[in-house]
C-alpha cells in the first residue's frame, strides 16, 4: 500500500492537469469565437458606409454649378 | 445605387494642382507617391494647351483587379476600387496594367522592392473599419463615410474637377457643354466624332 499511494497521486495529477488544460482551451475558444467574424475584413466592407447625399455634398454639386 | 466617378473639364483645368496638394494634405501621403497629378498636353502650344487632373478612374470594369496575382482589390457598392494592402504583395502588375498610371509604389530598393502598392481610395478609406486610425494610416480620410465628397473635387478652384455620382456629375457637364458649345473647339471632339465635315479646319466657333 506504501508504495501504491505514491503511484496514484502521480496519474492524479497528470490527470488533473489534462483536464484544467482542456478546459482552458475550451473556455478561450468560446471567448474569441464570436469576437473572430467582426474583425474580419469581409465583414468590415459590409459594415462600411458609402456615399451618402448629404446636405454637403449637395451643397458642392450647386458650387459645380456655377 | 449611386457609381462614382471622376470627370476633368479641360476648358477649366488651369493647372495649379490645388487638386495635388489635397489630395497629398488630406491623406498624408508619404514622400514619392502622388496619387493625383495634372498632366498637360500640347505643352507650350498657344491656343492648345490642356491641362487636366488624373488619378484612378475607378474603372467599372478595372483591368488592376482583373491582373492582381492575390485579388487584392474589391470593389465597394458605389463602385469605388479599393485595395488591401495586407494582401499587396508588391509585385507591381497593377501599375503595368493601369492606362492611368494610378498605382503608386512608395519604395525603390534593392532586388525591386517596391513596397505595398498605393492609389487613389475616392477619399474611401479601405477595409479597415470606417475613420479608424489604422484605416487612416494605411489609405488616408474616409470622408465618403463622413457624408463628403474626395478633397480634390471639393478643393478645386474653377470646379474642373467634378467627382461625385456619376449621374450627377454628368449632368453638370453636359449643362456645361450646351452652355459653352459644342463643336471642335471641346477638347476631344475630333477623337470621339472624327475630323469637321467638308474637310474644313477646326475654327474654334460656337456651333
Amino acid at each position: 500500500m506504501s508504495e501504491r499511494s505514491p503511484r496514484l497521486s502521480r496519474r492524479n495529477f497528470l490527470l488533473s492537469v489534462g483536464a484544467g488544460g482542456a478546459a482552458t482551451a475550451a473556455a478561450i475558444v468560446a471567448k474569441t469565437a464570436p469576437g473572430i467574424p467582426a474583425a474580419g475584413p469581409e465583414t468590415a466592407k459590409s459594415e462600411s458606409r458609402g456615399y451618402q447625399a448629404t446636405e454637403h455634398v449637395n451643397n458642392y454639386y450647386r458650387t459645380t454649378k456655377v | 445605387m449611386a457609381r462614382m466617378k471622376f470627370l476633368c473639364d479641360a476648358e477649366r483645368c488651369i493647372e495649379c494642382n490645388g487638386c495635388v496638394t489635397a489630395c497629398k494634405n488630406e491623406n498624408e501621403v508619404p514622400w514619392g507617391v502622388n496619387r493625383r497629378r495634372v498632366v498637360t498636353v500640347n505643352d507650350g502650344v498657344v491656343g492648345a494647351e490642356k491641362s487636366i487632373s488624373v488619378a484612378c478612374m475607378h474603372c467599372s470594369d478595372a483591368p488592376c483587379m482583373a491582373v492582381c496575382p492575390v485579388d487584392c482589390f474589391y470593389k465597394t457598392a458605389d463602385g469605388v476600387v479599393l485595395h488591401d494592402k495586407d494582401l499587396c504583395i508588391g509585385c507591381g502588375y497593377c501599375f503595368y496594367a493601369c492606362p492611368f498610371g494610378a498605382p503608386q509604389f512608395p519604395q525603390a530598393g534593392a532586388f525591386g522592392l517596391r513596397g505595398k502598392m498605393d492609389k487613389c481610395t475616392f477619399c474611401a478609406g479601405g477595409p479597415e473599419p470606417d475613420r479608424s486610425e489604422a484605416e487612416f494610416k494605411k489609405y488616408g480620410r474616409n470622408r465618403l463615410s463622413e457624408g463628403k465628397l474626395p478633397a480634390c473635387a471639393e478643393m478645386c478652384a474653377t470646379k474642373a474637377l467634378l467627382g461625385g455620382d456619376g449621374d450627377t456629375i454628368a449632368d453638370i457637364y453636359r449643362q456645361r457643354v450646351t452652355v459653352r458649345g459644342k463643336g471642335a473647339e471641346v477638347w476631344g471632339w475630333g477623337t470621339a466624332y472624327g475630323p469637321p465635315k467638308g474637310g474644313q479646319a477646326a475654327t474654334g466657333s460656337k456651333s
